[in-house]
């Protein structure tokens, strides 16, 4: 009920504003482009979609890939976060650096790395080729599969760590006294616990291998996939007509949509409480076995790292054209990021700074409503602005698109539409971070203010937002570093002018020009690593904690 | 208050940003064109008009042309550079003829009816090679060589569709050697979606031949990648004209005139010869003076009816795609 002291306090008109601005930037580009696909009757996206063979092998390719991937992907990351949480062994050091490699390098330049590596004139195709052996062509599903793998993996390895780190062993040991060999107990009773997160991290990767821009656009070739489609429709028919791009959209949603579905439905089958257990302590390990698993581990993290090789020394390379004359130096490359084009720079630095601090400002109110002043509109805030993270890129680029090209609010050209893109894609990051602290924050404190004679708005943000601070804080890192490095949204809706520094790097890979995209490839990993050293060195900003 | 400083901040830096931009006269261009083609003619445009600033927005010819035509309502772009005649034909309605006062010296041969689009250069098509890719194959001197079964798999072209490039050898090819050698040739072709993608693929060894413009493989011969070359084939070779067109309603208005003739001037075309290797429209231009390729006289040349190919796009497409092709399951 809504009474009458309701309606004098800010809250609920906060929340009918945030509401608002919901409806406003994702529900009505989501339902734009559902209803698109239908237009037409017969000649409607969906009769199309059917006629077409190559639109319907996108959409079991895309599934296929989205398999695989995320099966590698668990094999990879799984027993490397197991090893980690429970020995200790020589080069684990370096493990710790792979949640940082994910953020930072740009999903195009490791497409072109391994390509550099695995491509028909790679180095390792070319030493294979030596022995006689022929290795499959990388463009396609070798390529797709090994790629997106080394870019996804890691993920499953950050959900998996953090589980089996917090996994109890007393359980281990009861299962052990009760007279289970202790391979089998730790089987038995681990995995069920720490099968949600494993899960979670799994499909995690399927949805977004399904969303993949960057890595689908550059290998695979002829072979169709759902989000290049979507993609090539997309940019072929702009904002006015978008039959094709809507449907295909709309696949991927379901897609999403059904992938989350099921994750909740597992979840809730069997739910496992640890009451603050302890921790297992990692065990050293010697001899072969230490070598063995130290060389694996730090393999996989050596491999995951030739990319930022490359672009660091691409960077500094001369070359001619398209032609790199490597071994010999300059600066030029670099001259030309910050001073002959440094456009794209100053744009990823002002539309990703906007972003991040209408992000956060924005997530750091809505929690509060949603948490601590619960009323009949707070639960849609909640449902609506989780929405994002089941759309890719694309899709939200292609919302975006078609609700403000023209029509009551058009913003196709400008900045704003920069900005909506990155804000909207990136909003959950703040919402679940800083929800996850206000839980933590006592109701009590908060009433006291207010009795001492604080206004509640006042109360909000002199003991409320202080408190949530070093949330905030992890937030707005983790907001900025993706919002700098992403494309596939944006790379719809930029126009003349407005390019960033990953649109950037897109094109100049487009047009060949290796050595200019990784000076700006390198710029931008500076970028996005600055602000995370910053943070943890000097603020001591647990940056992965919120994750 | 450290936020609210902060979003105010943050509003400034964004509206000093945006009116900064509208003292100068922007002009933005939609161009099919590699990042250094579109350097020069943006330096060059510096020197000649410096009150303009070119903004660019790139991406394959065709899938421009449509953008251009989803935006009609609200038009976002000036100019469109480049892309052929069988490619611009079908979007006539999109632009509107401008005579720039630069025409008189561009070939009346090469113009477009009602000077709706004006050539801007013109390109060669080449066979490009790897010769470290080759094998025991000895490079292709022919097209008709290419259509023996030992280069399946190895020649790489763009998607017509999708690129004014890979439409105007296909269709050169099925004139000049009919359309059953055309499906032989074509069983061997790996299909490319983008065409930069070819000649980045035959100089990364990717694919041992590719079928493109000079413009686009001479770059790898002139940075000095000793294994690339191109050959001129023997049997004839195409070429066409990169048109440029003014599009209708342009926001810039008499900026986007004054831009599109800095594009056609004498000084933009020889600095596009010299960065990037494009064949100025113009005749008072010297090629082999200025760069190291051969003048066109020396070039054996197939004429094509760039007409009738504009006219029976969308036929030979669907004909040519119905062609098993080498990637083809």
């Amino acid at each position: 009920m809504i009474t009458s002291s309701d309606l004098r306090a800010p809250w609920l008109w906060l929340s009918l504003a945030a509401l608002v601005v919901l409806l406003t930037f994702i529900v009505y580009p989501l339902v734009n482009i559902l209803t698109a696909s239908f237009v037409g009757g017969a000649e409607s996206g969906w009769a199309r979609l059917l006629a077409d063979p190559r639109g319907l092998s996108a959409i079991l390719n895309t599934l296929i890939l989205a398999s695989v991937v995320t099966c590698a992907c668990v094999l990879i990351g799984v027993p490397l976060a197991y090893v980690t949480a429970r020995y200790r062994f020589p080069g684990k050091s370096i493990i710790a650096l792979l949640p940082l490699i994910t953020l930072v390098i740009p999903e195009v330049i490791s497409a072109q790395t391994w390509l550099m590596a695995l491509g028909n004139n790679g180095l390792i195709t070319r030493f294979f080729r030596d022995y006689g052996v022929q290795l499959p062509s990388f463009y396609g599903w070798f390529g797709l599969i090994t790629v997106m793998t080394f870019v996804y993996y890691t993920y499953v390895y950050i959900g998996t760590v953090a589980a089996i780190s917090g996994f109890d062993v007393h359980l281990e040991e009861a299962a052990q006294s009760l007279g289970t060999s202790p391979a089998r107990s730790r089987l038995k009773v681990m995995l069920p616990i720490i099968m949600p997160s494993v899960l979670a991290s799994a499909l995690l990767v399927f949805t977004m291998v399904v969303g993949n821009f960057a890595i689908s656009m550059i290998l695979s070739n002829q072979m169709p996939l759902l989000s290049v489609a979507t993609y090539q429709a997309a940019v072929s028919e702009g904002g006015a007509a978008p039959v094709m791009q809507s449907t295909f959209a709309t696949v991927s949603v379901v897609m999403v949509m059904l992938i989350l579905f099921i994750n909740r439905w597992i979840i809730s089958r069997g739910r496992f409480e640890i009451a603050q257990g302890r921790g297992a302590k990692p065990v050293p390990l010697a001899g072969w076995r230490a070598a063995a698993i130290g060389l694996a581990a730090s393999l996989i993290v050596v491999i995951s790292l030739v990319p930022l090789a490359v672009i660091a020394i691409g960077a500094f390379t001369v070359s001619r054209g398209p032609v790199m004359q490597w071994g010999n130096w300059t600066l030029a490359n670099m001259e030309r990021v910050f001073v002959t084009a440094p456009q794209p720079l100053v744009n990823s630095l002002i539309y990703a700074g906007a972003a991040t601090l209408i992000g956060i400002c924005f997530s750091a109110l809505v929690s509060y409503l949603i948490i601590k002043k619960r009323n009949a509109i707070t639960p849609w805030l909640d449902y609506i602005s989780s929405i994002p993270l089941a759309l890719s890129g694309t899709v939200l680029g292609i919302g975006l698109i078609v609700s403000f090209n023209a029509g009551w609010l058009p913003l196709t050209g400008t900045a704003t539409i920069m900005v909506l893109a990155l804000l909207v894609r990136r909003l959950p990051f703040g919402m679940r971070s800083s929800q996850a602290t206000l839980h933590n924050i006592p109701n009590s404190i908060e009433e006291a203010s207010i009795s001492l004679g604080s206004p509640p708005l006042r109360t909000f943000v002199k003991v409320v937002l202080p408190m949530m601070g070093p949330a905030i804080a992890s937030a707005a890192i983790l907001t900025w570093t993706t919002s700098v490095s992403e494309l596939s949204a944006s790379i719809l809706v930029y126009s003349g002018g407005r390019e960033t520094l990953t649109i950037q790097v897109f094109r100049l890979i487009g047009s060949n020009l290796m050595a200019y995209a990784s000076a700006y490839g390198l710029v931008l990993i500076a970028v996005i690593l600055i602000p995370i050293i910053v943070a943890t060195k000097i603020f001591k900003v647990d940056v992965f904690a919120s994750k | 208050m450290v936020i609210r400083n902060l979003a105010a901040a943050a509003l400034l830096s964004l509206t000093l940003g945006t009116t900064a931009w509208a003292q100068e006269k922007k002009v933005t261009l939609y161009s099919s064109n590699p990042e250094q083609a579109i350097e020069a003619v943006a330096s060059s445009l510096k020197k000649k008009a410096p009150e303009i600033r070119l903004n660019s927005v790139t991406g394959g010819s065709g899938v421009l042309l449509r953008r251009l035509e989803a935006e009609a309502s609200n038009v976002q772009g000036d100019l469109f550079w480049s892309s052929s005649f069988n490619t611009v034909g079908a979007f006539e309605k999109l632009f509107e003829a401008y005579a720039s006062p630069e025409l008189a010296a561009i070939p009346e041969k090469l113009r477009y009816p009602g000077n709706l689009f004006t050539p801007a250069n013109v390109h060669v098509v080449v066979i490009m090679v790897n010769t470290n890719q080759l094998g025991n194959l000895p490079a292709p001197k022919t097209w008709t060589e290419l259509l023996d079964p030992k280069w399946k798999g190895k020649v790489v072209i763009a998607d017509p569709a999708n690129s004014s490039t890979g439409y105007t050898i296909l269709w050169g090819l099925h004139k000049m050697i009919g359309d059953e050698k055309l499906r032989q040739l074509t069983a061997n072709l790996t299909v490319s979606s983008s065409s930069s993608a070819v000649q980045s693929g035959v100089a990364m060894g990717e694919y041992a031949v590719g079928l493109g413009f000079e413009a686009n493989g001479y770059p790898y011969v002139d940075g000095g990648q000793k294994e690339f070359n191109l050959i001129y084939p023997e049997d004839g070779t195409f070429i066409t004209a990169d048109f440029a067109g003014l599009v209708k309603g342009a926001p810039g208005g008499a900026a986007a005139k004054a831009a599109f003739d800095g594009l056609m001037s004498k000084e933009t075309q020889t600095s596009l010869l010299e960065t990037s290797f494009r064949r100025p429209s113009r005749s008072d231009i010297e090629v082999s003076k200025i760069v190291k390729l051969p003048e066109m006289s020396a070039i054996k040349v197939f004429d094509i009816d760039e007409k009738e190919a504009a006219d029976q796009r969308d036929a030979f497409l669907k004909t040519w795609r119905s062609y098993p092709t080498a990637g083809a399951k």
